[in-house]
């Protein structure tokens, strides 16, 4: 809203100079965006919340001025002269669509002299961003600015029997508006009609056809109240958003119309002449009573911490409007101010008064009861699972929930559903809910490749979006992660990860080989607790990182979270050690390259019996001179150890003997002497 | 050889080398000395050598241990005696270790500036006793608009102002419209819904709002939520509440200042700023919790009271590290992020 200086003081007198009076104002509600001289006057721009609109012209900045300086508010007597003609002799409104318009007052002025406004007027309009047009269009723009009410001027002559009909549009109904641009309409929206079409789009914009020109004489001066919704919806979908709609999506005040329609046939007549007819053509006559609130004097002091005067709270609800109807030392009735439609409750009362009073009247140093907080298992469980992953060499990564179609949106290794979307896309193309991190990661890995930077690894830890059914869908937070070339850089993360969260709960999972499309054959592994997916690791299948321009082989995985979090152990216990020696073996197997490590080890743990406390995998390598092709050697380390006793080396002889035998049968596996 | 004549025959050599090295001015006489003790055929090393093959056993390890501990000793005795007989250094052959060479530095990962910044919010606010509670990013428009007291005509519901879920496929009846949720309070009245009261509580994470990018605009952004429900809570307890956070997070002596606002879901609403290093900084949106609100979740406003406040967690975040555009925050550019390490 652009406050003109040298407008406001017809409203109000201030002492103050300008910088206070912007202060006190941007303290008690009215931001303060900018004060810039045009034509040699300050015009102030504030910024007003969407429940004052009250604020959206002079007279309601005025009054906040004369409320927080204790000035008198002078508000113009719009008075004049009627004619003895009745203005519903020659003008008649019907009101269809009640909804979108719940009130219609039309006044009209005989024997205008359309022209330039005088030039003080004009450059009052100038001043605040409005183009002056003539005498009469001005004046309903300047009582708008004055004191919020839209209104517009109908060269009477174009309203085909002087008989407006307020009704819905005809969908794909066509009008041209003033700004010469031809508008589609719909059911929805509300225009003010003759007999032959539109001649405005209620509330929004006035129609060129029946704009006041030079030649006009006769003027219809509507004064309306058009529903906020109805005029955002119409605003919104024409894009055609003008000081009139942004005044009726606030509310103006519903007893307003009748002043601000005879300010604006008062000024007319002063400007242009002309004769007013009597009376008005009104399609309800009615008054809207305000909200009857009450106060409790009590109720201050628990809301905001502060005592403020009685006598006080009651004087300022008073300056801004209020009507006190009861009074007693405790309580006070009122009737709040039409203007004021957000003054319905007494907690909006209570803010009146303390935004009047100033905020620095409220202490910084009340008391805050202690109470106990503590950090979140999930909490603890994230500081874990983020130390492993940095320990790791792993960045982390954010990335924006929504990703777009591409080679990577169908990875879902989760839910077999089609994703969500939103009606908006997030960002340019991305409109898909994410079922899975890892498309996004690579994306990030790929935005890197392309600055050059290679090998990068990264994690993100975030929701990915599950749909179930009807409900809801399934939010589920994910551990994901991509690296180089070797799934088993991931699967070591969230080995220790699970180690650490989990402890010997990890005695539970069941370790699968799995085969996703998106994996490369072969790479793919998924761990399962009672049959529910708790992680996958695998390489990226060779196509999709062809597609998606990856270079070189990627390895991805990801870790559900929630379900990490269910099984947590965040406290360690004490496991009591051994003490007699432990005799380490080193095993060197041959076998074929189908033999894998999982089905070795169960092997080797099975002959082992319960004195193998570790079966460790040291590595693979293939010799094909000595061992020929289609065979790797396996190279293991087995922990023999009792709790009971010292174990001779012909005991653990025995059990490895039995170890090499087992994996002899099960996998023909040749031990390497 | 027991183990204790083994020990007690090294301590001879030992306290022996070190007499005789004293003594010794010329490098001569050091390269003499080191035959006596270190010469391979019959030096006084090789002797104790011997004698170790004799030592039992089980005593063997500690044994060699001991051994190599004093062949080291008399190692360090000769270099410090060539040292003072001031002869030229051998020249050393072979690869040469150069101690300028930068450290094997671990290649560790970087949190997020915005994770990092959560997590200081987080500690914060609970040594101020508020309790980290979340709630889903998928809402419905009850928890969004209008349990918040955010009516049907209020222009927050615009469906061009939010990310509404497109409808499914048309097998799937609609459910009612569900969206990603515009602000972090749907988890106040989540948790007002299930929690008993007084409760103390924070909730941060994602939310979205359309908003061409720029670099202060990001269609998603993260937002800490602050509400306090109990008997009495004031507007003084509110500031003074802010003020703690702020002089915890700043550092140094913070005021706040409020300033009227506009919020559905608070009356009164006020806009929050810090003075801090000379300037007023813009913190957020508080207010006291609207009696609707409390309505809407079935709690008593005449009983009850509470606060609330929400900030946005990018700004104090770029305000910490220096961030100018909050776009480089979800580019995943490694060169941006490995500048956060801490």
């Amino acid at each position: 809203m652009l406050v003109s200086w040298e407008w406001l003081s017809d409203y109000v007198k201030l002492d103050a100079p300008l910088e206070q009076v912007v202060d006190k104002w941007a303290l008690s509600g009215l931001n303060h965006e900018s004060t810039e001289w045009v034509e040699g006057v300050p015009v102030i721009d504030l910024e007003v919340t969407s429940n004052r609109a009250d604020c959206l012209g002079h007279i309601g900045v005025a009054r906040e001025a004369s409320v927080l300086f204790s000035k008198p508010l002078t508000i113009p007597r719009p008075e004049f002269v009627e004619v003895s003609e009745e203005a519903t002799s020659i003008v008649s409104v019907e009101n269809q669509f009640e909804e979108a318009c719940s009130r219609y007052t039309a006044r009209v002025i005989r024997g205008v002299k359309v022209g330039p406004s005088p030039e003080w007027f004009a450059k009052r309009l100038r001043s605040i961003g409005v183009k002056p047009i003539n005498n009469v269009v001005d004046v309903t723009n300047y009582v708008m600015m004055e004191i919020g009410q839209p209104l517009h001027a109908f060269d009477l002559s174009r309203v085909l029997g002087g008989k407006i009909v307020v009704r819905r549009a005809v969908d794909k109904e066509t009008f041209v508006a003033i700004d010469h641009r031809t508008y589609a309409l719909d059911s929805q929206m509300v225009v003010i009609a003759d007999a032959k079409g539109p001649l405005a789009l209620g509330g929004v914009m006035g129609g060129l056809e029946s704009e006041v020109s030079e030649s006009t004489v006769d003027l219809l001066i509507e004064a309306a109240s058009f529903a906020p919704m109805s005029i955002r919806r119409a605003a919104r979908k024409l894009k055609l958003h003008s000081p009139s709609s942004y005044r009726f999506e606030r509310r103006i005040d519903p007893n307003g119309l009748d002043w601000a329609s005879r300010r604006c046939c008062q000024l007319i007549q002063q400007l242009a002449g002309g004769v007013i007819l009597e009376g008005v053509v009104d399609s309800k006559q009615e008054v809207v009573r305000g909200a009857v609130v009450s106060l409790r004097r009590a109720r201050v002091h628990q809301v905001l911490g502060i005592e403020v005067p009685w006598a006080q709270s009651k004087r300022i609800l008073e300056q801004l409007g209020c009507e006190v109807t009861a009074a007693t030392d405790t309580e006070l009735n009122l009737v709040a101010p039409t203007y004021r439609q957000d003054l319905t409750r007494e907690a909006d009362l209570i803010e009146e008064i303390v935004r009047v009073v100033g905020y620095d009247a409220i202490p910084e140093d009340a008391m805050v009861p202690m109470v106990s907080s503590a950090r979140r298992p999930k909490d603890i469980m994230m500081g874990t699972l983020r130390a492993v992953a940095c320990a790791s060499g792993f960045d982390e990564t954010l990335n924006p929930s929504l990703i777009g179609k591409g080679a990577t949106d169908r990875i879902s290794p989760w839910c077999a559903q089609d994703p969500l979307a939103t009606s908006v896309p997030l960002l340019e193309g991305a409109a898909v809910l994410r079922r899975s991190l890892v498309p996004s990661l690579i994306a990030a890995r790929l935005h890197n490749q392309s600055q050059s930077i290679r090998d990068v690894r990264l994690f993100e830890t975030a929701n990915v979006y599950l749909p179930q059914g009807e409900g809801l869908p399934k939010e589920q937070l994910n551990f994901g992660c991509i690296a180089e070339s070797d799934p088993r850089i991931i699967r070591g993360v969230f080995e220790e990860c699970l180690g650490r969260i989990w402890g010997s709960g990890v005695e539970a999972i069941e370790e699968r080989v799995v085969e996703f499309d998106f994996m490369e054959r072969g790479t793919g592994i998924a761990w399962y607790v009672d049959g529910v997916m708790l992680a996958w690791v695998g390489s990226l299948s060779k196509a999709l990182a062809q597609s998606s321009k990856i270079e070189g082989a990627v390895a991805i995985g990801e870790l559900d979270l929630d379900m990490l979090l269910s099984r947590a152990v965040l406290v360690p216990r004490l496991r009591v050690l051994s003490p007699y020696p432990a005799i380490l073996r080193d095993l060197n197997f041959i076998v074929d390259e189908g033999v894998q490590w999982q089905g070795l080890r169960r092997t080797i743990e099975v002959a082992a019996g319960k004195l193998c406390k570790e079966v460790v995998f040291r590595e693979i390598y293939r010799d094909t001179k000595k061992d020929g092709a289609g065979k790797k050697r396996i190279l293991l380390t087995l922990t023999i150890q009792s709790d009971e006793e010292t174990l001779r080396s012909e005991q653990a002889d025995a059990l490895v003997a039995s170890v090499i035998t087992a994996c002899q049968g099960e996998h023909a596996a040749q031990l390497l002497s | 050889m027991a183990l204790e004549s083994f020990y007690s025959a090294i301590d001879g050599m030992l306290a022996d080398a070190q007499a005789c090295l004293l003594g010794v001015d010329s490098p001569e006489g050091v390269e003499s000395m080191r035959i006596q003790f270190t010469g391979a055929k019959n030096g006084a090393l090789k002797t104790i050598q011997k004698l170790l093959g004799t030592v039992p056993a089980e005593d063997k390890p500690a044994a060699g241990k001991r051994f190599n501990e004093a062949r080291e000793a008399i190692e360090q005795l000769l270099l410090q005696a060539a040292d003072r007989a001031g002869g030229k250094p051998k020249a050393v052959t072979g690869p040469l270790v150069d101690p300028t060479l930068p450290g094997l530095r671990p290649r560790m990962g970087v949190l997020h500036p915005i994770t990092q910044t959560l997590e200081h919010l987080k500690e914060i606010m609970g040594r101020l006793g508020f309790n980290v509670t979340e709630g889903p990013e998928i809402e419905d428009e009850w928890h969004n608009f209008v349990a918040l007291n955010i009516p049907e005509d209020h222009p927050a519901r615009d469906p061009l102002d939010n990310f509404y879920l497109s409808a499914a496929k048309a097998t799937v009846p609609s459910t009612g419209a569900r969206l990603l949720r515009s602000q972090t309070s749907t988890v106040q009245i989540r948790v007002m819904e299930s929690t008993p009261l007084p409760l103390r509580i924070i909730s941060l994470g994602r939310v979205y709002r359309p908003d061409a990018p720029d670099a202060t605009h990001f269609p998603m952004f993260h937002q800490m939520e602050g509400l306090w429900v109990d008997k009495n809570v004031t507007m003084a307890q509110l500031k003074s509440v802010l003020r703690l956070f702020a002089t915890s997070y700043l550092g140094g002596d913070v005021n706040v200042r409020f300033r009227p606002s506009f919020f559905p879901f608070t009356e009164p609403s006020v806009e929050v700023d810090y003075w801090w290093n000379g300037q007023w900084i813009e913190f957020g949106g508080a207010g006291m919790v609207d009696p609707n609100v409390f309505r809407a979740v079935g709690i008593d406003p005449e009983e009850w009271s509470g606060f609330a406040f929400g900030l946005g967690v990018e700004r104090l975040c770029m305000r910490r590290f220096g961030i100018t555009d909050i776009r480089d925050l979800y580019r995943s550019d490694v060169r941006f992020l490995r500048q956060f390490a801490s």
